[in-house]
């Protein structure tokens, strides 16, 4: 198992978890927990000025080291599709209606 | 070899001695792996449980969800889940699920099995037999073109895109009688909030408690009920806010608090008036926020008079009708009627039941209202709430609440030492509050103390209304309730005003945002009629069904009772546990010709023909009963997408992660198709009552295995699109000429840009507390309601520490961490013109945007119509004698349902009251959720909280020679439970008035089916309701314990109605005024 030394050689190397984990042969979400004492899932229960002022933390969403297929989408072109057909066909009938 | 192998002595004589590296590695867990790690996927989503929202990732392998767990960059939970929400890959992967649709026919003794296909052919059947069997063009003269032969109840624990389709579809079919949990757990809360501030919702948000100095959690049991909403009470204690916990029971909530005071069940009017007439009295109100931002300087008519000098009433009541007129109640010199409640001008029909569009969105006013800013003058609402509350003085609240003074001016010390321009004071509740015969003036009282003590639109002040079900809020709003339209604009009464003209003209709103009603109801007309809908045929306004007086769930009973409600949708719901009267419930359903019940598995409101209570006591017999079951298993969260409003207003979009298994489909995939296949029957029909149902836009595209909805799609018909198909960016874009088209006008703005805003996770580490950019809340995402009043008249925060909005002169605008809740840019100095209307007619002083004087409303002139102030009233079961109005016991306006199977115990002073001799409180645990459906059949959750138990004193053990642990027969005039006995000291005896007055605690959540099956408090509870919201008295009501089980069989109703012989109960004890 790496060190925690490793892992923060690697960090002040320049290079980013992925990579360093990848180069000691271990998942990132392992190579964060060692460097860090906090898992990246969220689980921790390292709070406040404990957990600043560890080195290697990120600042934010260390959860993308162990949750790398996340499905979040925000839109759907589909529906936006179909939203403007819908809103055309009700126009056309409109238009239908006036002519009729 | 073996031996050197075992792990302690392989650790000890090791190099990881400590246990913490290798030594802890064995063969087997080398070759173990996390579910999350083995994941093909992370799917986004949020907890089905309460309404706090706490987001979810769901892990998908090989097309199963194999692990559930906290998303760390939720704002509002950062990572937490509670036993509940723990559970969650339990609750939808686990065996209790059902995937097969059951079917009992009419008089049989058990279950068939039915394909779906099947199913939903019969169901369409049912429906159309049903609906032209019972349809109604006209009731007492007055069209209403509707059905009242099929009712929903249901609606809570759904998507709001489902219950947008369920309201669409069951609206067009013509029927009224659509309901959901909201009605039973915070309807009060809409009137009570709406009708002070002007909307329904919670005016805050949970991650701002971190910012309050002193937090009051009054009718709630926060840190079980929503566990991890209550860690930002504890930033704010961490912070050095003082925590007050006012309650029956001394909890974890109350561990945890600073200061714990025990109340009696039912009083709490009592003790808020109390802290009013403190503060008051001692000249302690925020006098610049209170002088300029509340009603206190307006006059009120000098026809009014106060329950002070009328004995307990308020000038305008009618006994016969059980009803006020609330005309001696206005603004003198003005006249203020219901903006969107009451809008088809019948005063026939200003009865009960209406106070919730009231509530929810303000009132229109003709005329300026006199004020006198000195606030001496005695009709001035300063003053006369000063009268009105001048009784209530720490002595009466000892003798009314059982709160010792000292106490009691402990808390008013920290309240209002943590109240002014520097330090905001927060209160927190839930259905302790809601579910009492006025629990619309329990807050009501609230608002008037937080207007009082400038806590409002202020950074960790406001009022937040802790809600139970994932969106309950979402099911207010997108209402499947009888009363409302999609964004509190109101169901149309039937009356002499047939057109959309009349409907929107009669007592037209002037000032405030309700002006552009017209826009809200005609976008919402497009979005369900489309082309069939334009100004020649008034945009189908005749489509929608009529009202004709209230057709709450608990009128549907008593419809169902009398045959006239013959069919009836369960969607996720369970009222033969969970509603009050819960015999009744089942009474009801046991007259229907088919029930169609959609839920994970066989709750009671599915088997109570079979093995109901009624059926063990020998009431009914199921070979008797007539009506004919569909069971048809829902889809969980995790099998669809969608979006749940939280209790803070935010829509948060959960993705399916997997298809539903076997024939459990969504309400969503239900109700569409339901509506699909009625339409094709029908298609082709000339007959008019047909015509709204073929004209509905019916056309979401579909997707899937099994031809699902897309949700997305009916979001985007939420939002509302011009006549291009652009989405709207917000409500202020609608028009009223038909060129816009949107489902409920306070979600426009949630597919902005035709981006899903609910969807938005930007992490919380990367924003500041507001988090504006994960998820998205109406109206318009503001956060934190009525901001505006973070800031002195003059636009400058009232302190740098409590900074939250200001106007930046520069600018010309408004500024701040939050979206202002005040039109950008209008001045501080701005003075309406004379005969200003809409929005322009508010000033730039008038917080207090959806009210139509801007101002926050200490005295209500219309909207809480069973009176313009809270006042203190005695449940409708209560062993005590209302202290304050010895001659007035109950609220004179409360509703009643007299039934024999709903009568009501003796109290106070009555003869045989003592047989009723104590109080009972119902609550929730964290372990359980509601009427158990989504818990009792969930092992680790019913594992542990394994029965169904009575907290009591070690007094009321001692008085009544009950045993820790073994079982109580508790009884009321309704019916008798059996409990195990749990005596503890957290539920002391209060002293008052000269005796002693002991409470039982009751959870609420168990019934007979399940793993952990028990008797439901609700046996006991009765139909009696808050005139305003027809929510139910379940929180306080009187009740005898005994030891030892309660019997079985006809043994248990014959020991009811003996109690009932005992005690002198007939229909008439309780039905007074």
């Amino acid at each position: 198992m790496p060190s925690k030394e490793q892992v923060l050689r690697l960090l002040a190397e320049g290079q980013g978890y992925e990579e360093a984990a990848r180069r000691l042969g271990i998942p990132p979400g392992r190579a964060y927990l060692i460097a860090t004492g906090v898992p990246a899932d969220g689980s921790e229960t390292v709070v406040g000025p404990r957990r600043r002022d560890r080195p290697g933390l990120l600042p934010t969403h260390p959860q993308h080291l162990v949750n790398p297929r996340t499905v979040s989408p925000t839109g759907r072109e589909d529906v936006r599709a179909w939203v403007r057909e819908r809103a055309r066909g009700e126009r056309a009938a409109a238009g239908k209606d006036r002519r009729s | 070899m073996r031996l050197r192998s075992w792990p302690l002595l392989r650790q000890l004589t090791g190099p990881d001695r400590s246990g913490r590296g290798t030594a802890v590695r064995s063969a087997r867990t080398d070759g173990l792996s996390a579910r999350t790690a083995d994941a093909d996927r992370v799917v986004k989503s949020v907890c089905p449980y309460c309404a706090v929202g706490c987001a979810q990732n769901v892990y998908v392998k090989d097309e199963r969800v194999v692990h559930v767990e906290g998303d760390p960059d939720s704002p509002i939970s950062r990572g937490r889940l509670c036993p509940k929400g723990a559970a969650t890959l339990q609750l939808t992967t686990g065996p209790s699920r059902l995937h097969k649709v059951l079917y009992r026919p009419p008089h049989a003794a058990d279950w068939q099995e039915l394909d779906l296909a099947t199913a939903m052919e019969m169901i369409a059947d049912r429906v159309i037999d049903t609906r032209r069997a019972t349809w109604e063009w006209e009731n007492d003269g007055r069209r209403t073109a509707r059905t009242m032969g099929i009712a929903s109840l249901g609606g809570a624990t759904l998507d709001n895109e489902e219950n947008y389709l369920i309201k669409k579809l069951l609206t067009a079919l013509g029927v009224v009688q659509i309901e959901n949990q909201a009605r039973v757990c915070h309807s009060s809360t809409v009137v009570g909030l709406g009708t002070s501030f002007g909307r329904g919702g919670a005016t805050t948000f949970l991650q701002d408690l971190q910012h309050s100095d002193c937090i009051v959690i009054q009718g709630s049991n926060f840190a079980e009920a929503h566990p991890v909403g209550f860690q930002w009470v504890m930033e704010a204690k961490a912070r050095g806010a003082v925590v007050i916990h006012v309650d029956p029971r001394f909890t974890r909530t109350s561990a945890l608090a600073d200061l714990h005071v025990p109340i009696r069940a039912g009083s709490d009017v009592a003790f808020l008036g109390g802290i009013v007439n403190h503060v008051l009295e001692n000249e302690l109100y925020f006098r610049e926020f209170v002088v300029n931002y509340t009603n206190a300087a307006t006059l009120i008519s000098e026809d009014y008079r106060d329950t002070e000098d009328l004995g307990g009433l308020f000038s305008g009541f009618d006994p016969a009708k059980r009803h006020y007129s609330d005309d001696t109640w206005q603004y003198a010199g003005t006249s203020v009627v219901a903006a969107a409640g009451d809008r088809d001008g019948d005063p026939s029909q200003r009865v009960s039941g209406r106070s919730e569009t009231r509530g929810a969105m303000a009132q229109s006013m003709e005329g300026t209202p006199q004020r006198d800013e000195t606030l001496t003058d005695p009709r001035c609402v300063l003053q006369i709430l000063r009268r009105h509350y001048a009784r209530y003085t720490p002595e009466l609240v000892e003798r009314t609440c059982g709160v010792p003074p000292d106490l009691f001016a402990e808390v008013c010390r920290h309240l209002t030492e943590n109240s002014g321009p520097e330090r905001t004071a927060e209160f927190v509740y839930a259905v302790g509050w809601t579910q009492h015969s006025d629990g619309s003036q329990f807050i009501r009282t609230a608002c008037i103390l937080q207007l009082l003590l400038g806590n409002m639109g202020r950074p960790g002040g406001g009022i937040q209304a802790l809600r139970g079900h994932a969106s309950i809020q979402g099911s207010s709003d997108i209402p499947t309730l009888f009363n409302l339209l999609p964004g509190y604009i109101p169901m149309p009464h039937a009356n002499q005003h047939r057109t959309l003209d009349g409907f929107l003209g009669t007592d037209a709103p002037h000032k405030g945002y309700w002006a552009d009603m017209p826009a809200y109801l005609i976008s919402l007309l497009k979005a369900w009629w489309g082309a069939e809908a334009d100004a020649g045929n008034d945009y189908r306004f005749d489509w929608l069904p009529r009202l004709t007086g209230s057709h709450s769930t608990y009128d549907t009973v008593l419809a169902q009772l009398d045959g006239t409600c013959k069919g009836y949708f369960l969607l996720g719901e369970n009222p033969a546990v969970g509603s009050a009267n819960a015999k009744m419930q089942r009474l009801g359903m046991a007259n229907l010709e088919w029930l169609v019940v959609r839920d994970f598995n066989l709750i009671e409101s599915a088997t109570w023909w079979k093995d109901g209570p009624e059926i063990e006591t020998g009431e009914l017999r199921t070979e008797d009963i007539g009506t004919e079951v569909f069971f048809l298993p829902a889809a969980a969260h995790t099998e669809k997408s969608g979006s749940f409003t939280n209790t803070n207003r935010m829509l948060q979009w959960h993705h399916a992660a997997v298809e539903p298994a076997g024939e459990a489909r969504s309400e969503l995939w239900f109700m569409y198709h339901l509506g699909r296949i009625i339409r094709e029957r029908l298609a082709g029909s000339t007959d008019p009552m047909d015509a709204p149902l073929l004209g509905l836009t019916w056309d979401y595209p579909l997707e899937g295995a099994h031809d699902e909805p897309v949700a997305e799609a009916v979001l985007a018909e939420i939002n509302g699109w011009d006549e291009h198909g652009e989405p709207l960016p917000g409500y202020a874009a609608l028009r009223a000429d038909g060129s816009t088209s949107c489902g409920c006008w306070i979600y426009c703005g949630v597919y902005k840009d035709g981006v899903n805003q609910a969807a938005r996770r930007k992490p919380a580490e990367e924003q500041n507390w507001i988090a504006a950019e994960w998820a998205w809340a109406w109206p318009d995402n503001r956060r934190l309601m009525y901001n505006r009043a973070s800031a002195r008249p003059d636009g400058r925060p009232w302190s740098e520490r409590k900074k939250l909005v200001w106007w930046d002169p520069a600018q010309g605008r408004w500024t701040g961490y939050d979206v202002p809740d005040f039109e950008a840019t209008k001045a501080p100095g701005y003075r309406p013109a004379e005969g200003a209307t809409g929005a322009d007619a508010l000033s730039g002083i008038d917080p207090f945007i959806m009210q139509a004087d801007g101002k926050g409303w200490l005295f209500a002139p219309a909207g809480v119509i069973d009176g313009p102030l809270p006042t203190h009233y005695e449940p409708q079961d209560s062993p005590v004698r209302n202290p304050l109005h010895p001659h007035q016991q109950r609220s004179p306006a409360r509703l009643l349902y007299p039934h024999e199977h709903n009568r009501a115990n003796p109290s106070g002073d009555e003869p045989g009251a003592e047989l009723y001799p104590y109080v009972v409180t119902t609550y929730r645990l964290t372990e359980h959720f509601t009427a158990g459906g989504m818990s009792r059949t969930v092992p680790y959750l019913a594992e542990l909280q394994p029965e169904m138990f009575c907290e009591v004193s070690p007094e009321l053990a001692a008085e009544r020679g009950l045993r820790h642990g073994d079982w109580a027969t508790v009884i009321t005039a309704r019916n008798a439970i059996e409990a195990r006995v749990l005596v503890t000291r957290r539920i002391a005896p209060l002293h008052l008035d000269g005796k002693v007055v002991e409470q039982i605690g009751l959870p609420f959540h168990w019934g007979p089916n399940g793993m952990s099956p028990g008797d439901a408090a609700n046996e006991l509870s009765s139909i009696t309701l808050d005139p305003n919201s027809h929510i139910q008295e379940v929180k306080a009501f009187s009740a005898d314990i005994r030891p030892g089980r309660r019997p079985r069989g006809p043994a248990l109703p014959a020991l009811v109605r003996d109690r009932q012989r005992r005690a002198g109960v007939t229909d008439d004890t309780g039905m007074e005024a």
